[in-house]
């Protein structure tokens, strides 16, 4: 069952991470389910029919533009997909080209794309690509950068040596788990890019909005003192609700 | 359609009927007869006093009960939603990502009886207040308290679930 669990897994932790959105909710907007049991009935087991197989891309699961590439009627082939047993790259990090026109060059990963094994690194591997193009206004031209993927077409960059290494995640001696670089035996830190989602840059840095957020002292605050009550007395204690019927004893047989 | 109706074929049901044949029926009960649904003549069967199917109230629940052909209505059954006074409440809809992660253990029934009854028995058994079964001289009212006494003071939340 584990090992079913996390295959039929599609979008990766760390899209769920960055996107800061619920993990059903990212489920519910990319699947298309065309038939569900009705609910609460004992007849009915609880199936469905939905699309199995999605392309994705660049685009984010929770897009419309991830719906429009998996529109209804289209089926794309399969993409095969190296399996990983532990994710290694993030955003942030410093890694060296190993194909393509920029091979053996530098940069830095700005976005991982786990569904494909792809990390997009800044700058590099790039293509031109013309916008806007019209009958009376020839376009402009921008560079556009294409993914690479984590299994051959990229490896992370040593901090001692600078130089492409194997990594391997390990454990300190506080049990912390860590990337160490086997060619020289250093910690590779997960940089402070890959705490980014779509709503902060790190969780030290959000901007409270005072209308909507509760304020991190207010929330970790501890209101709850014990008392032999339950639930529904405390509350009718607190709202001066005055109840004295008793209801008559039952009995289970 | 065709296809997708097909494919619903293949999620695997196995049953063993032990009763008698059902005479024919057996199929139509897989499918939902809300009230409306169905024949005129199974309509008309429904709205007979032998009816085959329990009315369909769509979850929601009765407020009164029929007595003789006349419905009752029961003040105590019509649900009263009380909703607090939220003026002064620091509380917001959302929770800003700057607070930290609360990962909290279960409370126990243990934890409850040491923030209840410890301190007390402690003062007592220092001052000397315990009898020679451990038991309080002066018992404050959480100790006074009989367990059947707390399931009435529970029950009398009119909560079902006691």
């Amino acid at each position: 069952m584990r090992i079913y669990n996390f295959l039929s897994k599609k979008v990766g932790e760390l899209t769920i991470k960055y996107s800061n959105l619920p993990e059903s909710y990212i489920k519910r907007s990319y699947e298309q389910v065309y038939w569900k049991n009705p609910k609460g009935y004992p007849q009915y087991p609880a199936a469905q029919i939905a699309r199995k197989n999605y392309r994705f891309t660049t685009n984010r699961p929770w897009t419309m533009q991830f719906g429009r590439q998996n529109e209804r009627t289209t089926q794309r082939k399969k993409v095969f997909l190296e399996p990983i047993g532990e994710w290694m790259y993030f955003k942030g990090d410093r890694v060296e080209i190993l194909v393509g026109r920029d091979k053996g060059k530098q940069g830095i990963v700005s976005q991982v794309i786990q569904e494909r094994n792809w990390v997009i690194v800044e700058g590099l591997n790039t293509h031109l690509r013309v916008v806007g193009k019209d009958k009376s206004f020839p376009g402009i031209t921008v560079q556009s950068e294409a993914p690479l993927l984590v299994t051959t077409g990229v490896k992370l960059v040593d901090p001692e040596t600078l130089k492409a290494t194997d990594v391997e995640w390990r454990y300190t001696e506080e049990g912390e788990k860590v990337r160490v670089s086997t060619n020289s035996g250093r910690i590779i830190p997960i940089p402070k890019a890959a705490q980014e989602t779509v709503d902060y840059k790190s969780r030290e840095l959000y901007m409270e909005n005072p209308d909507k957020d509760t304020t991190a002292a207010v929330a970790n605050k501890i209101t709850f003192a014990p008392k032999l009550q339950t639930f529904e007395m405390d509350i009718m204690e607190s709202m001066g609700i005055k109840e004295d019927r008793t209801p008559a004893t039952t009995y289970w047989y | 359609m065709s296809k997708i109706s097909s494919l619903i074929n293949f999620i695997a049901k196995r049953n063993i009927s032990l009763t008698t044949p059902c005479e024919g029926k057996r199929n139509f009960r897989k499918f939902v007869l809300a009230n409306k649904r169905g024949s005129r003549i199974h309509k008309q069967q429904q709205m007979s006093p032998n009816r085959e199917l329990e009315v369909d109230k769509r979850g929601v629940r009765d407020v009164g009960y029929y007595l003789n052909g006349r419905f009752v209505q029961v003040p105590e059954m019509i649900p009263e939603l009380i909703v607090p006074d939220l003026k002064d409440c620091d509380l917001n809809p959302y929770v800003s990502y700057k607070a930290e992660d609360v990962i909290q253990s279960e409370f126990t029934a243990q934890q409850l009886f040491d923030a209840v009854y410890s301190k007390k028995i402690v003062t007592d058994f220092k001052q000397g207040k315990l009898d020679a079964e451990g038991l309080p001289l002066e018992p404050s009212d959480e100790e006074k308290l009989q367990p059947d006494e707390a399931i009435k003071r529970a029950k009398r939340t009119g909560s079902d679930i006691f």
